[in-house]
């Protein structure tokens, strides 16, 4: 079956293609083309034409795509939709205007808070409560809910999202709500917290709830329009959505549960950080994602993507697991500027437009891109094969007023530059590692993004990280990772409150156990070759604690262990991320969660190593990396290197969009995948 | 200071304090740091300043502290590997603000050199004393409180003194988990010490001298550049605390000098130290609590300066000892928080005054944390928890409305799920809502009040709550904007007897009992004829104000959702721009200030604090009793001559 990955960018649409099963990783083929704007799915549409074109399918031959898209992040952002309403329980009419109270900037005297999705005037109160164990306090008033619905209508909503106190247990009253709306309304669209996610949080679970309303109809229509084009010229292909912890999900269920995909552009980056981590066999990947604006990263160990419970999209926490991205720092476009005479880097960008002034697209402040084409560590002959000029002169006179008001040369201005955006990142990289219980040297630093490979090797080597990667298709890796993204679900069980038993424990496992398996059966025919392997993880805590962790529990002949066996993974993971235990406290388990997957076929690592040829660098160019200038830096092209290649930085690899930096003390070699790997001994 | 190494070095300071930071809160066991984030680690300098503080996690207003009086009260060579405790104010320098917070510093040598210091700080959740949680308004003295332990080594040369952790243990009620907050503290100061050498390992200790100095000198600078913009002159303002019930308000009266880059803030006038946990001591330096209205402004405008002791260099406050921000031994502080919104309230009154166009209206001026205790049926042990913490709108601001729920220098609070107090706590909430209608109006109106509505579902609940105020004077409004509305408690018995019980302080609720709280809002800014009409719309529409409210306050007749007439031609108008310059305090205020103007309650102030500290409570009664039955408006001439009247029959 042919397989094709697309991902949306800003500036480019990106492609991976998987011909055929007996391909391995390195016969993936890739390619980008302009993101079409303001119709997104132009551009889908037409990649897929190519694809098709060239490799001459044929309009009943089996595709599948999966397809990673921003659009449902977009409309949040952008606040571009038709008004919508929540019902909520009396007496809670404002869960969102509350918000948890707290304010993102403590002490700033003008702080707000985020305008919720929702203004007051469209949140009704329903007369109802359902108490924290189940049981009804209140019945629901079916009048205040016919009420309710005229209202919206009548306050001009299309859709309504229907989150009541306590429905994570029991979630009647939300049902109710729904079949009275699709009697008296039935062209208003209803959804209830608990289809979307049932878990304990009223807050959190409201706003995803809203979410999920606010972005329906734009993914609806998004979906439908490739869905047309695919029915009509490739009969057999299937249509599948990226989610935000990293799998793929069908089109039909994207539709219905677009919530699920609000975070999925960064998961699908670590997803393919993960499949190749397994080719090379690493045991713990940092994921170093560089764009124009921000720098992402991630970490993934033993083969387990970190899963997030605080991910936010536009200030808006989302509750659903998502694969966990921590931004640490500046892009490629962040402004270089002074303040009060001290050197700052970002947080302002110049984004795509006018970006950084060597684009020679309007910008003339000065950027973190323009300070590495100074340093040498970006082609003066431009990228893309020339077709992105890079203008030397433009950099140097967008950082000429900072080196004369500082009374240092424009390239050791540029130099600092990089290094003040060094260390922010490490001011936000540390603590998020101390958070996580790993140290720098442990892992291995994948790097993909436009400016991943100039800036990562830098940050590595100030933080002491030993080995480095950079993919062989890292300017299209995140499409690359839906092209082997498996089908994954997410289900969990509240737990809380709950008095443990080992056959509490089992039953709870046991119904999530067959929700995970049927959603996987109905994700269309590509589930009934999928293997499905299911992981449970409690959250779990001190009982005086209001922290939970999240918990791998232990399977035997498939079955959930006991609550015994459960506090003892709690006790040692306590002990490993903390450094104390305590044996003799009371511990909960707040909630369990399964994660299922349908196991997909993947490009298998088919490498060859070479004998180590000697390869002449394209060129020699000057290079400034920390302080240091060194005047003639060997350039390889990286299309001329094979495996078995071996070189000392400092050295430069040049790719086709990107370039990477290998300084010195680190070792360069072509690993038997393609893809290149850096290391040093200390 | 170098433009590079400095922003370099602030950076890496930033990733320790944070690391350390993160690794405290991971690792504290009890619920209470994590709920509040009642806790900090930091570094500080040879001369105790702060060169590195945390703002990502635990309390951010203590970057402008010193750590040198605890550091001085030990009057032995700190050696490597030692840690010093403490929790006692008095000989801390004021370091620790109420015995509830544990201090420890740890210093930190490189090659045999002492570079820095590592601090860091708990409040314990409890530390002995007359009450579960060692807090209670009532208190009136620190032996009450609990232990007080004054500077000792905790550990000697990396060998932990036992009989100090005894100690510990044995005076809490929880000692285990206190303990456990401790060692949680110390190993982030260990963390911190690594890094430390680290770098300094690196980058040599004289780039780590110079980097600590530069970023110190950048935040200064910054603070300058602030304070520089401000108008030269000098402002007063005056507020008030209520106190316990009964007894007479407690005046706050700040006065600010703007010189150039410099400020100095001096707290003379304000009332005597009283006898309940509302004091606290600041000692002789300018103590942070007293500049948090000011440094919250300036890191407001300059958001990209680093958050250190630079901060509080150019700013030089006072209290005169004695005084409820500034009290003697033996004085009880469990319920100073009160005091600090309230100082940082008549801060914010007088830079109203040194700012063009002023900035802000009073917030609800409270940051209370309702708690319950209850005996487990099961188990029939007794169990605590936190229920909500409990603020109220925060004041208008110039150029927008105010925070609903929360005041923002209290911006770190976090609401816990009701979801989750439901099934912690053995009580529902049957709502937990903003209020309409009672928001401070104005151009920009006040945040909205919040209200909670909760029963008990068990024989006997018991809710305890501190650090509530603002029942009888209400937050004041600036430049024309009304005042807020005031704080009210009542309870709700299960046969439906209503009780109002104002500021609760412990109260036992039976099943089937609610108590309906509900707090203040936050003061209204500009005049509100001048509201854009589309805001009042809105307003009305979201159900914040009533269709009356807009047509009687704002002068907006709304039909239906759209705007039908509006009365006022001109909309125009910016903080100085606004005829009014009154603030709006409100009747209560007004009412009691007819009697005892600011004047009259300064005067009394300083009579009081001029007599012998064994005198003032017994003169202040008496003075207090007589001039209570004054008719008419009191001089300043008037209260010290009765207070010297008193004083003088005493000692006769």
């Amino acid at each position: 079956m042919l397989r094709i990955g697309i991902d949306i960018g800003g500036t480019f649409t990106d492609f991976a293609v998987w011909k055929k099963e007996t391909d391995g990783y390195t016969d993936v083929e890739s390619f980008k083309i302009p993101t079409s704007r303001p119709d997104f799915s132009q551009a889908v549409i037409d990649g897929i034409s190519q694809v098709v074109a060239r490799h001459r399918v044929n309009v009943d031959d089996p595709v599948l795509v999966v397809h990673s898209t921003t659009i449902s992040t977009n409309a949040v952002i952008e606040r571009s939709q038709p008004p919508i309403a929540l019902f909520t329980t009396k007496g809670f009419r404002d869960v969102l205007g509350i918000a948890r109270l707290r304010l993102d900037k403590p002490i700033d005297l003008f702080n707000r808070r985020v305008t919720p999705l929702v203004p007051r005037e469209r949140v009704f109160e329903i007369t109802e409560r359902v108490l924290a164990d189940g049981s009804v306090e209140r019945e629901l008033d079916e009048a205040s809910v016919i009420s309710a619905l005229d209202a919206a209508r009548q306050k001009g909503a299309t859709a309504v999202g229907v989150s009541l106190l306590n429905s994570y247990v029991n979630p009647r009253h939300e049902q109710v709500v729904l079949e009275l709306a699709a009697k008296h309304h039935p062209d208003l669209e209803v959804v209830a917290s608990s289809d979307v996610w049932p878990q304990q949080s009223e807050y959190e679970r409201a706003v995803l709830t809203l979410l999920n309303v606010y972005v329906k109809s734009v993914m609806d229509g998004y979906l439908e329009k490739i869905d047309t084009f695919l029915s009509r010229s490739l009969k057999n292909a299937k249509l599948f959505v990226m989610k935000s912890n990293g799998g793929m999900m069908s089109a039909s269920e994207a539709r219905s549960l677009p919530a699920h995909t609000l975070l999925s552009g960064p998961a699908a980056g670590v997803t393919a950080a993960k499949t190749l981590g397994e080719y090379l066999d690493l045991d713990r990947v940092l994921t170093f994602d560089m764009g124009g604006t921000s720098t992402d990263v991630s970490l993934i160990e033993g083969g387990r993507p970190m899963i997030s419970a605080q991910a936010e999209v536009g200030e808006f926490p989302v509750l659903v697991p998502s694969t966990a991205v921590e931004a640490i720092g500046a892009g490629g476009g962040s402004v270089v500027w002074l303040d009060g005479g001290i050197l700052k880097v970002g947080p302002r960008s110049a984004g795509s437009k006018p970006g950084p002034a060597c684009y020679g697209l309007g910008g003339t402040e000065p950027t973190l891109s323009d300070a590495y084409l100074i340093c040498g560590l970006l082609p003066d002959t431009g990228l893309l094969g020339g077709k992105l000029a890079l203008d030397v002169a433009r950099a140097e006179t967008a950082f000429k007023l900072i080196a004369d008001t500082l009374g240092i040369s424009v390239e050791k201005a540029a130099e600092s530059a990089i290094a003040v955006a060094t260390s922010n990142m490490m001011a936000k990289l540390l603590p998020f590692l101390a958070r996580v219980g790993v140290g720098p040297t442990d892992c291995t630093l994948m790097l993909y993004g436009g400016a991943g490979a100039v800036h990562g090797p830098l940050l590595a080597d100030e933080i002491g990280v030993r080995r480095i990667v950079v993919p062989r298709v890292p300017s299209v890796f995140c499409a690359f990772g839906c092209l082997v993204s498996d089908l994954l679900h997410d289900t969990m069980r509240n737990m809380h409150g709950t008095v443990l038993s080992d056959a509490a424990l089992a039953e709870a496992a046991e119904q999530l156990r067959v929700a995970g398996e049927e959603w996987v059966a109905r994700q269309g025919e590509i589930s009934a070759g999928a293997v499905i392997v299911q992981t449970f993880t409690a959250e779990m805590r001190y009982a005086a604690q209001s922290f939970t962790l999240p918990v791998e529990l232990e399977l035997s002949e498939g079955k959930i262990g006991s609550v015994q066996n459960a506090f003892e993974r709690f006790h040692a993971e306590h002990e490993r991320l903390f450094g104390h235990a305590s044996a003799d406290l009371p511990v909960v388990i707040d909630a369990l969660r399964l994660r299922t997957a349908g196991k997909q076929e993947k490009p298998a690592p088919k490498g060859r190593s070479g004998p180590s040829v000697p390869v002449e660098p394209r060129i020699h160019r000057r290079l400034r990396i920390n302080g240091k200038t060194y005047f003639q830096a060997p350039v390889f092209s990286q299309g001329s290197l094979e495996p078995g290649f071996r070189a000392k930085g400092p050295a430069m690899v040049e790719q086709e969009i990107a370039t990477v930096v290998v300084p010195p003390d680190y070792w360069v070699e072509i690993g038997p995948l393609g893809d290149i790997v850096m290391t040093r001994d200390h | 200071m170098d433009p590079i190494l400095t922003e370099i070095m602030k950076n890496r300071f930033t990733a320790m304090a944070e690391e350390a930071s993160t690794v405290a809160y991971r690792t504290a066991h009890t619920t209470f740091v994590k709920q509040t984030q009642d806790f900090q680690v930091a570094l500080a300098t040879l001369d105790g300043e702060f060169f590195a503080y945390p703002t990502m996690t635990g309390v951010t207003n203590g970057s402008g502290d010193s750590i040198s009086g605890m550091v001085k009260a030990i009057d032995e060579k700190i050696l490597p590997g030692d840690v010093i405790v403490s929790n006692d104010p008095f000989n801390t320098g004021g370091l620790a603000t109420h015995i509830m917070d544990v201090h420890l510093v740890q210093p930190i040598y490189h090659q045999g050199e002492l570079v820095c210091y590592a601090w860091s700080f708990v409040h314990a959740s409890d530390v002995g004393g007359a009450v579960p949680g060692s807090i209670s308004p009532d208190l009136s003295e620190v032996y009450q409180e609990g232990l007080r332990l004054r500077p000792a080594k905790l550990v000697r040369e990396g060998v932990l003194n036992r009989d100090i952790v005894g100690i510990i243990k044995d005076n809490s009620r929880i000692g285990e988990a206190v303990w456990g907050d401790l060692e949680a503290l110390m190993s982030a100061m260990r963390l911190l010490s690594n890094r430390v050498n680290e770098l300094c390992e690196k980058m040599g200790v004289a780039a780590f001298r110079e980097g600590v100095a530069g970023v110190l000198s950048y935040s200064e600078r910054k603070a300058r550049e602030i304070i520089g913009q401000l108008k030269d002159g000098t402002y007063t303002f005056a507020d008030y605390i209520e106190g316990a019930e009964g007894s007479e308000p407690i005046l706050l009266h700040c006065s600010l000098t703007i010189d150039g880059d410099e400020a100095e803030i001096d707290y003379s006038g304000s009332s005597p130290q009283v006898r309940s946990a509302l004091n606290f001591y600041s000692g002789e330096r300018s103590h942070p609590f007293l500049c948090l209205g000011l440094t919250n402004y300036i890191y407001t405008m300059a958001p990209t300066m680093p958050v250190n002791g630079g901060s509080i260099r150019p700013i030089r406050a006072r209290a005169p000892l004695g005084s409820v921000m500034n009290a003697e031994f033996p004085a009880s502080s469990g319920n100073r928080w009160v005091s600090v919104m309230r100082i940082y309230d008549t801060l914010i009154g007088c830079l109203n005054q040194a700012i063009e166009g002023g900035i802000a209206a009073c917030g609800a001026g409270q940051g209370g944390i309702i708690s319950a205790s209850w005996i487990d049926a099961a188990t029939g042990r007794s169990r605590v928890s936190v229920v909500e913490p409990f603020s109220g709108g925060s004041g208008a601001r110039v150029r927008g409305d105010g925070v609903d729920a929360n005041d923002t220098m209290i911006g770190y609070l976090k609401s816990t799920p009701v979801e989750y107090v439901e099934v912690e706590v053995p009580l529902v909430v049957h709502r937990y809502e903003l209020v309409s209608d009672v928001a401070g109006h104005g151009k920009y109106r006040g945040g909205a009040a919040i209200r909670i509505e909760i029963e008990a579902r068990v024989p006997e609940l018991k809710i305890a709550v501190r650090g509530l105020d603002r029942f009888r004077f209400q937050p004041w409004g600036v430049y024309g904007g009304h005042p807020g509305s005031n704080s009210a408690g009542e309870v709700i018995r299960a046969d439906g007897r209503r009780e109002v019980i104002g500021m609760v302080k412990v109260l036992t609720l039976f099943a089937g009992d609610r108590l309906l709280m509900t707090s203040s809002a936050g003061g209204g800014f500009g005049p509100a004829e001048t509201r854009d009409p589309d805001l009042v719309l809105r307003d009305v529409l979201d159900g914040f104000i009533s269709a009356e409210t807009a047509r009687e306050i704002y002068g907006v007749e709304i039909d239906g959702d759209r705007i039908a007439a509006d009365k006022n031609l001109s909309r125009g108008g910016e903080g100085s721009e606004f005829a009014d310059t009154a603030i709006a305090i409100g009747p209560a205020r007004e009412a009691f200030e007819a009697l005892w103007p600011v004047e009259a309650s300064v005067e009394y102030s300083k009579a009081i604090l001029a007599l012998p500290f064994g005198l003032r409570g017994i003169v202040g009664s008496r003075a207090r009793a007589e001039l209570e039955g004054h008719d008419g408006q009191l001089t300043p001439q008037a209260v010290r001559r009765s207070v010297e009247a008193h004083a003088a029959a005493l000692a006769a």
